[in-house]
């Protein structure tokens, strides 16, 4: 079970850093703060590659929702550049 | 409702659910909403990582272990074998890897050719005391838990045995993997099993051992013998695996 805390604290670690770092830099846009949560979010567990199939699958379903939510939000910006 | 990763997972996730329209409608904190939708994103990973975990409990799996494995020595002390095991790839053994202890101490087995028969005493060369007995071993049980079978080099043997002791079996923190002339040399660290001065461990190696010597075996399509196997303090073995012909 060792695997499972290591990658569960890993983002909490990674998630609490980065809201504190953006936060602390006066960010005020969610968007920005969803964004590099989710790309911090699919790199460590992209890296946890060796565990079981089983947790896995499901880790890649939770990657699939939230880089969803990632390509809206890219479409809305996008959108937003585009209509000036 | 005992698993600890679901508690933890619905907590978190009700506390987002309740804290980020909290921050962002009321409060009008885009930090503390981006805290709140962060709590909900780990509370899903550890709902779904709760339903991962093993339907067997570890007390289960090691008393299932045990058992077999003190048959196993039964066996071996009951018949007097003292020569350390071979492990064979599938390709030697029906398409399963076993491993391979000689009848007769002290013969030279170093070229071990050829299909072994599928039967528990085996002959595996031309003189008559050639004789060994074939048995399974936790190293050869859990190739099939590999999804493709590992290539010969350094590399791909460390990351199909990270893939087993770290990420399946959760036996080990790490393992470094480096092969020199006819030497496969494993380092594992953070070992959660302890080396036993027991009949079945001196034959077939320990369980870490013996799923090393297995997919070592397996990735170089060659026998593998386990040569030396030493437990240091924190959890700290090397291992040191002689390939055979």
């Amino acid at each position: 079970m060792r695997v499972y805390n290591k990658l569960v604290v890993s983002l909490a670690l990674a998630t609490c850093m980065i809201d504190t770092l953006l936060a602390a830099g006066g960010q005020k846009n969610l968007e920005v703060y969803l964004t590099i949560n989710i790309i911090a979010y699919l790199v460590i567990t992209l890296l946890y590659v060796y565990l079981n199939p089983r947790a896995r699958r499901a880790l890649n379903t939770i990657s699939m929702v939230l880089f969803g939510a990632f390509l809206v939000v890219v479409a809305i910006k996008v959108m937003e550049v585009l209509r000036g | 409702m005992k698993n600890p990763y679901k508690i933890l997972g619905l907590g978190l996730c009700l506390f987002g659910a309740i804290f980020s329209p909290m921050s962002y409608f009321i409060i009008d904190s885009v930090p503390l909403t981006a805290l709140g939708i962060s709590a909900l994103i780990l509370g899903f990973t550890c709902i779904a990582l709760a339903d991962t975990r093993p339907y067997v409990s570890p007390e289960a799996c090691e008393m299932i272990l045990k058992t077999g494995m003190e048959n196993t020595g039964a066996l071996l002390e009951e018949l007097g074998l003292k020569s350390k095991a071979i492990y064979l790839p599938s390709a030697m053994r029906d398409g399963h890897p076993q491993a391979l202890i000689p009848l007769v101490d002290g013969r030279d087995i170093q070229q071990v050719k050829g299909k072994i028969q599928g039967r528990l005493i085996v002959r595996y060369g031309a003189d008559p005391e050639d004789m060994a007995i074939a048995v399974a071993t936790p190293g050869s049980i859990n190739m099939d838990m590999l999804e493709t079978k590992p290539g010969p080099t350094s590399g791909e043997i460390e990351a199909a045995a990270t893939y087993i002791l770290t990420g399946l079996l959760d036996l080990a923190n790490s393992v470094n993997v480096n092969i020199s002339d006819n030497r496969v040399n494993v380092e594992v660290s953070g070992s959660r099993l302890r080396y036993q001065d027991i009949w079945y461990y001196r034959c077939l190696g320990s369980p870490i051992a013996s799923i090393m010597a297995a997919i070592s075996s397996e990735a170089l399509g060659k026998p593998v013998r386990i040569e030396q196997e030493e437990h240091g303090k924190g959890g700290k073995l090397r291992i040191i695996l002689a390939v055979l012909s």
